[in-house]
């Protein structure tokens, strides 16, 4: 674009605003480190916790959930550090970003709320985390996180009725196909912009 | 005959209604992530993002990132509705209504 007071047709003025508009539509810069981070994170702590509590007679197999906290630190430093380092923050970014603050909010407060009863939260915390989750699909156009979305809605099903043997296995399943898969497709995925 | 109602000329230019396309969908870019997507020259680029600042479709801050200047633009309350004005009168110049 050198010639910068060039006459343009309709046709041409279309497709300039199309191509650019384009442009910054899709953005998936981070969403593969913070899916990767908290569905290996997620399936330690669910599956830490059932193992302690099974095998093991410590009396507070939930301590382990307090790793969430450091999680949650690494994961607004790197939020913090790359958003710093991008060249331009589309409303699509600010969108995602948003709607993770969101449902963090929402889950810390679960947390607070129901401390008592830590191993009744689960289903809560997969059936809030399935709507982030949804929406991020929608927002960055790739239908592993809808579909990993609605999965965690169905877990949160099954792991209210399945009763307290099965249910403490709801959590890494989910994390599984909500996070890991799809985690690992869109780092492929952004390997694979970048060759 | 069907009268066409003018293009707005700030934005009936290649590079200007590219710029002003693309912060559509941003809240913030930074100038050299513009330059990077439209594939203007540097001083090309600076010449027509002064027409539209000065037009008052865009703002521009000048910061610095690790000593480094840092442009950043951002589309005006004025720019989108002004963009918004260009694609209505462009459509209505690529498809006009057939006179009754």
């Amino acid at each position: 674009m050198e010639n910068e007071e060039k006459m343009m047709t309709g046709e041409e003025s279309l497709r300039i605003i199309t191509e650019m508009i384009n442009r910054t539509k899709v953005n998936i810069r981070q969403g593969s480190f913070h899916l990767l981070l908290w569905g290996w994170l997620l399936t330690f702590c669910s599956l830490s916790d059932w193992l302690l509590a099974r095998f093991t007679s410590f009396a507070h197999p939930y301590y382990v959930w307090y790793l969430i906290i450091p999680g949650a630190f690494v994961s607004m430093i790197y939020g913090f550090v790359t958003g710093r380092k991008a060249k331009v923050h589309t409303y699509a970014d600010m969108l995602y970003m948003w709607t993770w603050i969101g449902f963090f909010i929402t889950s810390t407060v679960l947390f607070i709320v129901q401390a008592k009863s830590m191993e009744s939260v689960a289903p809560y915390i997969l059936l809030l985390a399935g709507l982030p989750t949804f929406l991020s699909g929608f927002i960055i156009k790739f239908k592993p996180l809808i579909t990993g979305g609605i999965c965690f809605w169905v877990i949160a099903l099954l792991v209210h009725f399945a009763g307290p043997a099965l249910a403490p296995l709801g959590t890494p399943v989910a994390m599984l196909i909500g996070y890991l898969i799809p985690g690992y497709m869109l780092k492929n995925r952004v390997d694979h912009d970048k060759v | 005959m069907t009268r066409f109602k003018e293009l707005d000329p700030i934005l009936h230019s290649q590079l200007r209604l590219a710029v002003i396309s693309l912060l559509v969908g941003t809240e913030v870019a930074e100038f050299t992530y513009i330059r990077e997507q439209t594939g203007a020259t540097a001083g090309n680029l600076s010449i027509q993002i002064t027409k539209l600042k000065e037009a008052g479709y865009i703002e521009v801050t000048k910061k610095f990132r690790n000593n480094y200047p840092l442009t950043l633009c951002s589309i005006t309350k004025l720019g989108r509705e002004k963009f918004t004005e260009y694609v209505k009168d462009l459509r209505d110049y690529l498809s006009p209504e057939k006179p009754e």
